[in-house]
């Protein structure tokens, strides 16, 4: 058994090895879960909305609570004018949610717990807001980086900080996801070790810790997909209606 | 009997306003929750992206440690700058 907290978190190829252009593009645990992820999801929405009763069943309920969420997330956040990115913020939360809730399964592995997945959703989103503001505002999206009512003397000095602050998006959202669920994991896999070394006699106050924890961290899966919709929406605010 | 069985009904009613006060600070609860978690990050990045962007800058032009230093601090107020457009968020929306 592994005792390693680190080692849920390892990558290893399932099948075949595949090199193309010399860049190791093989089938992994990761992907494996990204493609679980993705189906359960494709089931779980395909079978919610394949009934349209007038009263819903379960299934039903939560898809459609599911879709209310986002539309009012949406609408409250970045207001009418971003409706037609919806499908886009939609996919975005309901990937990351399960990703995040299927790692709280046991013997799973947490894609979003390693920066380089998430790191490529942030940038994604980062460049795709830059695009939508620049084609919306052309080149006034730049005003952006010039707030109102600062003396000129000190424009060039804000110019650079409003830079560094629209750059370091991609980096918060992503660390954020990332931190969140590693530190989560590593501290449950943490408690558990203190489970087995302890043993029958000190082993349940971790034990109750590790529960405690296991509800926390359900939460965690989901204020973190939570919380990355959202400030997708708001930088999407942004980049739609340019006020400062 | 019927003192007691309006009663009832008033402790029904009362019970039922207390869930619904309840579950609306819950959700409250959470968006803040939500907040709270963002703030921290926001301050690093900033500072990272900044001293990143001052390292790259010094390889380039060659005037180490110059540029670090002072994107460095950039990067600081860049993150304080966040934290604060954070929180007037906050305001805004409670």
């Amino acid at each position: 058994m592994a005792t390693n907290p680190m080692h849920q978190f390892s990558v290893h190829r399932i099948g075949p090895e595949i090199k193309i252009a010399g860049i190791d593009l093989s089938f992994t645990n990761a992907s494996l879960f990204m493609v679980i992820s993705a189906f359960t999801i494709f089931v779980f929405l395909s079978l919610g909305t394949k009934e349209k009763n007038l009263i819903p069943g379960k299934l039903q309920l939560i898809s459609e609570m599911l879709y209310n969420f986002i539309a009012k997330m949406i609408s409250d956040t970045a207001g009418s004018k971003a409706k037609p990115y919806f499908p886009f913020i939609f996919s975005l939360f309901t990937f990351v949610l399960f990703c995040n809730m299927i790692g709280m399964l046991p013997y799973s592995f947490t894609v979003t717990s390693h920066i380089i997945v998430t790191l490529v959703l942030a940038i994604f989103i980062f460049i795709a807001v830059t695009v939508i503001g620049f084609i919306k505002h052309g080149l006034g999206y730049l005003k952006l980086f010039v707030p109102s009512g600062v003396p000129k003397l000190l424009l060039p000095l804000i110019i650079v900080i409003e830079i560094i602050s629209y750059l370091s998006r991609p980096v918060s959202l992503s660390v954020r996801l990332f931190a969140n669920m590693m530190a989560g994991h590593t501290m449950l896999k943490v408690f558990g070790g203190f489970v087995i070394s302890l043993g029958l006699l000190g082993g349940w106050l971790p034990l109750g810790f590790s529960v405690a924890l296991t509800g926390l961290e359900i939460l965690v899966a989901f204020l973190q997909a939570y919380v990355f919709a959202i400030l997708t929406c708001i930088y999407l605010n942004d980049a739609l209606n340019l006020h400062h | 009997m019927p003192d007691t069985k309006d009663f009832k009904t008033r402790l029904k009613i009362a019970k039922s306003k207390l869930e619904k006060n309840m579950n609306q600070d819950d959700e409250k609860r959470g968006s803040f929750i939500g907040f709270a978690f963002k703030l921290g990050t926001e301050l690093v990045a900033a500072v990272v992206v900044g001293t990143i962007i001052g390292f790259i800058l010094d390889t380039w032009f060659d005037t180490k440690p110059w540029l670090i230093i002072i994107f460095f601090f950039l990067g600081s107020a860049a993150g304080m700058l966040n934290v604060i457009k954070t929180a007037k968020r906050i305001q805004e929306e409670s």
